[in-house]
């Protein structure tokens, strides 16, 4: 039933097989943008593969095209092969015969994906085949128990539920026994386990690998994030900027990745087991497909571009080297040249760093104690922070880990003033923080030009209507009102975060996420403080703009000497930028100590249990010979 | 929601309700006192300036009690629906209110059923067939619609359907259930047209959100029958801000009555509130004033039960697990 | 992305519709401009006097003399259909430049405030929301008179809560995103962010929602006029000229449907001015 593990493809007999497949938008005007300019892969039966790609990269859109749910306005070209006829020549009615009982898809954000004003167990049951739903109410009961049950809800009530009184994790199971309800042979998952927390995230993909075989389904994963494809998935298809540029079975690819897209994607994460010194990074932003079309789409990018990257598009063609595997299909026109450059860069940024952890800093720049934060939503009140503890000197650089609910990000807005704590103290740089509106405007201001916070949307962290100038200015003169010279300042301030100075008449909607990000940066440094605090400054971003930013925050605290107060819920960046590390769950510090002795040792439950949760950490199951940790 | 709780909902919101009124029949009340003249004046009207006439009004309107001594006889009253007599026509108010009820209340009804039917229906069509001809037409059409008050559609209803193509009658409520409907067409359209106007673009709007979001693709995606989408996800999450919006559309109703009575001379409330309002006769002010602020209110807590019928998240509190 | 590539199709697109759809509102502004001339000049560029009443030639057809013909007291409709336009615009301008002004100051107050100062302003805003306005002025004006500025005033009480709302629902979206958290922390006074860094992301909105509002004042204060409780009677003004023009219906309709056509043309034009401005300066600024 599964394909094999040695990574060999069944090509013989796939079930679906996509060839050719182009996705356009008309253009209001006339003429059309190009979203996905090729993609050919096959699906085996009982196969599972994955299709890697960032933002922009169109690997959604492929998703829809291959179900017929392109948005108005986009067209799907090529061909898609599945039981012996071309699915985009189906017509609307005949679509129906397909989605659902042939191929199924579950998309990326649980909250949005079910109907709000109908109960759970009717959007199963108004999924199931058309005997099943016509029987009898108990019947029908009973096979939506059924389904439930194999998603492991147990609980009957569930099925009485409206969605929005259920977490995001049941909601995605749910999700998926409606997507399953007319056993499909494929399943197309859309980013299933993002939009959840860490530890969610594995049980669902546990999930969807156990159904899999109880089914005989093949699957088609689409994802962000290299590590869930190497665990799940037996065959990885890298898209960028609408075209494929590498296709490999999932340990091959990871072990040696034969396109400079597919390993500046690799390096871009930090290694989840040890430190290195820089991350490698991926200079610029995705283009969109119509800007790269007839060269390399990787090109503009890449390190070993050269002029013959640019005379056509490379197609995806098999790899016929020493020592790779057959049926390996990269686009990367100069592989034999650059491979074994490619191996060294690879090697030089998987160095370890042995960072040298000096001793806590005797004096705190910021001490918590006890600190306690209650809501009252109504009636109900809501214990965000019940008792935190937590130092942090001058110029440490200090993580705090934890999942949505943990408190971290109540602790952060605490520093900064955005809300008072119910008891307990905050003390920063010697003045008592507990409570900003009783401290005079002097030391208000002192605190504020000694702890600055950086948001994790940099979509709504800028004023839209603002220009970058006018923001970074004011972000300048609110401080200092004597300031002299201020465009000299902003353009100082743009150039150290890496941005040219000409960037500050443009407007936020003109710039990158990554750019925005930088810009926020800049905007917290304008007053010059001593701590910077980054609640998941990255997060919000893209995997290879995600490793410039966490350069750029190194690069900032060497020249700098500021501290930071690093809020994540991922570890391997914790561990890539931080010395000490606070572990919080439920409003609680549960663990505590200098990083890499919390992550290698971990004694805490709840701190082994999310080391455990990332993906790749260990396997769901083995997926080929070289992987399993168990 | 047991039983129980929704006693307490009603209960609730009766009670905010009632207070409103209260306060409304205060404010409706002091009317007597804030309009320019002596009180007296004001009361006596057209009629002769006698000491007869004089101690009757003062005993009448017990102008020589305490202002909320005043206030208080006179809610007592009202809320059993005496509102005292009209100065014009010295008829018991309620009378006059109770002969002009039933052509008003039978051209709201008819202009609520209209506004409805075609607001709802146009706003999804417009919906389903969006950027295209059928969509932009009924867009471009609900935005002179809105543009145009009740009063100038009457007139140009009359003109065109009564006096250029001879198809309806242009005045009077006619006799009879059919007689009746067949006269108050062309008011209650001309009444219904900004009202559904503005229930177009709501509901297009509402249909549109709903589209573009992803428990639709998810639905389609399970190769649901396109009805069973229109039904189950498209028309059940749209009624929801439509539903919401109907105190408005009420209000509108209610305000082009004024209007269009008028215009096609039907002797209704609305009539009798303009007719009122120029001769300043304040009791009949006071009682159709009164009369119409308790539709509203009721109308409104139908309004509510609805919203809360619909959406089960208001229902049952968000965040509840 | 890049910037080159970073123009959302919002722009694209709306600058495709801004091209198809701009002979409209081309038309649009230049009823709207004639319609400012007619009310700023008044009787001066009308070719009659419009008071001026001949009994011989009552309820006439259009002609040379008289291009719409005249009414009942055999004044020239032509001209008092210009006349009229002051009325119609005036008002309406109070009424839309006070509601703007006071209605965005309390929502972005209760927008941005929250807790006691905005339930204090949603309670009456709420309260305000279902009194059918045009109803409570008759009201007022069956006790303290008619009058065409005593409308005006009540219009303006009656549709401040109407902009406080609109104006309190964008603020509440934008209050708690963080580029507002980010002046906060960095010490920017509240009033600054209130006026410098919310209202312009408040503004599209608020001004489409002006000229939204002058059409309603519009039709609302000509309806007033039609029912005799607006303007004095004898003055030029579309609604007045409706009512008084409706018993001769069938003598000469030109009178009545005139002014008809110039409320309907002047509201209309000012609405999708309202929708196109909302549009235009929504996409300036082009949020995700």
């Amino acid at each position: 039933m599964t394909a094999s593990t040695t990574g060999t493809v069944s090509t013989a007999d796939p079930v679906l097989d996509v060839t050719g497949l182009r996705v356009t938008r008309a253009r209001p005007g006339g003429g059309a943008d190009t979203i996905v300019s090729s993609v050919s892969m096959s699906l085996g039966a009982g196969e599972t593969i994955g299709i890697v790609g960032e933002s922009g990269s169109g690997k959604s859109m492929t998703a829809k095209a291959i179900t017929g749910l392109l948005p108005p306005g986009l067209t799907a070209h090529g061909e898609v092969r599945y039981g012996g006829r071309n699915l985009l020549e189906l017509r609307e009615k005949q679509w129906r015969a397909v989605r659902g009982r042939e191929i199924g898809m579950i998309l990326q954000d649980p909250f949005t994906m079910l109907n709000p004003v109908v109960r759970c167990g009717q959007i199963i049951a108004e999924s199931l085949p058309g005997e099943a739903r016509r029987a009898g109410r108990a019947q029908r009961r009973a096979e939506v128990a059924r389904r439930l049950a194999e998603v492991g809800i147990r609980d009957e009530s569930v099925a009485h539920r409206y969605p929005f009184q259920l977490s995001g994790g049941m909601r995605q199971r749910v999700a998926i026994a409606a997507a399953l309800a007319r056993d499909p042979r494929v399943l197309i998952a859309d980013e299933p386990s993002t939009a959840l927390d860490v530890a969610t995230q594995r049980e669902i993909l546990a999930l969807i690998q156990q159904i899999q075989r109880a089914h005989g389904m093949s699957v088609i994963m689409i994802t962000h994030d290299l590590r869930v494809a190497f665990a799940v998935c037996e065959r990885v298809y890298v898209l960028y900027a609408g075209s494929l540029v590498e296709a490999a079975p999932a340990a091959e690819l990871r072990d040696e990745p034969l396109h400079p897209y597919s390993q500046g994607l690799l390096l871009s994460e930090p290694p989840a087991g040890h430190r290195v010194r820089e991350l490698a990074v991926i200079p610029g932003s995705v283009p969109s497909p119509d800007q790269v079309a007839g060269s390399c789409t990787f090109a503009p990018r890449c390190a070993w571009a050269a002029p013959q990257c640019r005379q056509g598009t490379p197609p995806l063609a098999e790899v016929e080297l020493p020592g790779v595997v057959p049926g390996r299909l990269s686009a990367c026109v100069r592989l034999p040249e650059i491979r074994a450059e490619m191996m060294l860069a690879r090697e030089r940024a998987g160095r370890e760093q042995h960072q040298a952890v000096a001793g806590r800093a005797e004096t705190a720049l910021i001490s918590v104690r006890d600190a306690r934060k209650v809501f009252q939503q109504g009636s109900r009140a809501v214990t965000a922070l019940d008792g935190v503890s937590l130092d942090v000197g001058d110029g440490e650089s200090v993580g705090i880990v934890g999942e949505s609910g943990s408190g971290k990000t109540t602790l952060a807005r605490l520093l900064i003033g955005l809300e008072r704590a119910t008891e307990g103290q905050v003390t920063i740089d010697g003045i008592p923080a507990t409570d900003w509106p009783a401290l005079s405007g002097g030391d208000r201001r002192r605190l504020r030009g000694t702890v600055q916070i950086v948001f994790q949307d940099p979509y709504s962290s800028l004023n839209p209507m603002r220009s970058i100038g006018w923001t970074l200015a004011e972000a300048i003169t609110t401080h200092d009102r004597r300031a002299r010279n201020v465009p000299a300042r902003v353009g100082d301030l743009l150039a150290s975060v890496g941005l040219p100075a000409s960037y500050a008449q443009r407007k936020p909607f003109a710039l990158s996420g990554g750019e925005r990000q930088r810009v926020a940066i800049a905007r917290a440094l304008a007053v010059r403080p001593r701590l910077l605090i980054c609640d998941e400054p990255v997060s919000a971003l893209d995997v290879s703009v995600q490793a410039q930013i966490l350069n750029l925050l190194t690069a900032l605290r060497a020249e700098r000497r500021i501290g930071y107060l690093f809020i994540t819920h991922d570890l391997s960046i914790v561990r890539q930028i931080t010395d000490y590390l606070y572990v919080m769950r439920h409003g609680r510090v549960v663990e505590s100590g200098p990083t890499e002795g919390v992550l290698t040792s971990p004694r805490d439950a709840y701190t082994i249990k999310l080391i455990e949760s990332v993906p790749g950490r260990q396997a769901l199951t083995p997926r080929s010979a070289t992987t399993s940790r168990e | 929601m047991t039983a129980r709780g929704w006693a307490f909902f009603l209960a609730r919101r009766l009670a905010v309700l009632a207070l409103l009124l209260v306060v409304v029949s205060f404010a409706v009340f002091s009317l007597l006192y804030l309009s320019p003249g002596s009180v007296i004046d004001t009361l006596l009207g057209t009629n002769p300036r006698t000491p007869a006439e004089l101690s009757y009004l003062t005993s009448e309107y017990h102008l020589n009690q305490p202002f909320l001594t005043q206030y208080w006889i006179w809610a007592s009253q009202a809320v059993r629906l005496h509102f005292g007599n009209s100065i014009q026509t010295s008829l018991p108010v309620t009378s006059e209110i109770r002969q002009r009820l039933p052509v008003s209340l039978f051209l709201g009804v008819y202009a609520y059923i209209l506004t409805v039917l075609l607001g709802v229906g146009l706003g999804i069509a417009a919906a389903l067939r969006r950027q295209r001809l059928a969509d932009r037409g009924i867009v471009g059409a609900a935005i002179v619609a809105l543009s145009t008050p009740a009063f100038v559609s009457g007139v140009f209803l009359i003109y065109l359907l009564g006096i250029q193509v001879r198809l309806f009658p242009v005045a009077g409520p006619g006799t009879g259930f059919f007689g009746e409907l067949w006269h108050l067409t062309l008011p209650a359209v001309a009444l219904a047209l900004t009202a559904t106007a503005y229930l177009v673009k709501h509901t297009r709007a509402a249909v549109i959100g709903v589209l573009d979001q992803d428990y639709v693709t998810f639905a389609r995606a399970r190769g649901l029958t396109a009805s069973r989408v229109l039904t189950g996800y498209i028309l059940r999450n749209a009624l929801i801000p439509v539903v919401t919006m109907s105190g408005l559309i009420l209000s509108y109703v209610i305000t082009g009555a004024v209007l269009v009575e008028d215009t096609f001379s039907l002797p209704g409330i609305g009539q009798l509130l303009v007719q009122s309002a120029t001769a300043k006769d304040l009791p009949l002010i006071q009682g159709v004033a009164m009369v119409i602020a308790v539709v509203i209110v009721l109308a409104n807590l139908l309004a509510d039960v609805a919203l809360m019928a619909v959406d089960p998240r208001i229902r049952l509190g968000r965040g509840s697990r | 992305m890049s910037t080159a590539v970073a123009l959302p199709a919002e722009i694209t697109g709306a600058g495709r519709r801004r091209r198809r759809g701009s002979w409209l509102i081309s038309a649009c502004l230049v009823v709207v401009g004639v319609v400012v001339v007619m009310a700023v000049f008044g009787s001066a560029i009308a070719p009659q006097d419009p008071n001026a009443q001949n009994t011989f030639f009552i309820l006439a057809r259009p002609s040379g003399a008289h291009w719409l013909g005249t009414d009942s007291l055999g004044r020239d409709v032509f001209s008092r259909l210009i006349a009229g336009a002051r009325t119609a615009f005036l008002g309406p301008l109070v009424i839309a430049a006070s509601s703007m002004l006071l209605g965005n100051l309390l929502g972005l107050l209760a927008g941005y405030r929250g807790g006691r100062t905005d339930a204090l302003i949603m309670r009456w805003v709420d309260l305000m929301w279902a009194v059918p306005g045009l109803l409570l002025i008759i009201v007022v004006a069956g006790a303290l008179g008619s009058g065409y500025w005593l409308a005006v005033g009540l219009l303006i009480v009656l549709t401040v809560p109407f902009d406080t709302r609109v104006v309190r629902g964008v603020t509440l979206e934008q209050a708690p995103r963080p580029y507002v958290e980010a002046a906060r922390t960095l010490g920017v006074p509240d009033w600054r962010i209130m006026l410098f860094h919310i209202w312009p992301n408040v503004s599209p909105v608020a001004i489409a929602n002006a000229f939204l509002v002058f059409a309603g004042s519009l039709t609302s204060l000509a309806g007033l006029s039609f029912l005799g409780l607006g303007v004095a009677p004898g003055t030029p003004d579309w609604g007045l000229m409706l009512s008084e023009g409706l018993q001769d219906l069938f003598v000469n309709p030109i009178a009545v449907l005139a002014p008809g056509v110039m409320i309907v043309l002047t509201a209309t034009s000012m609405n999708l001015i309202g929708d196109w401005l909302q549009e235009r300066l929504s996409s300036k600024g082009a949020a995700r």
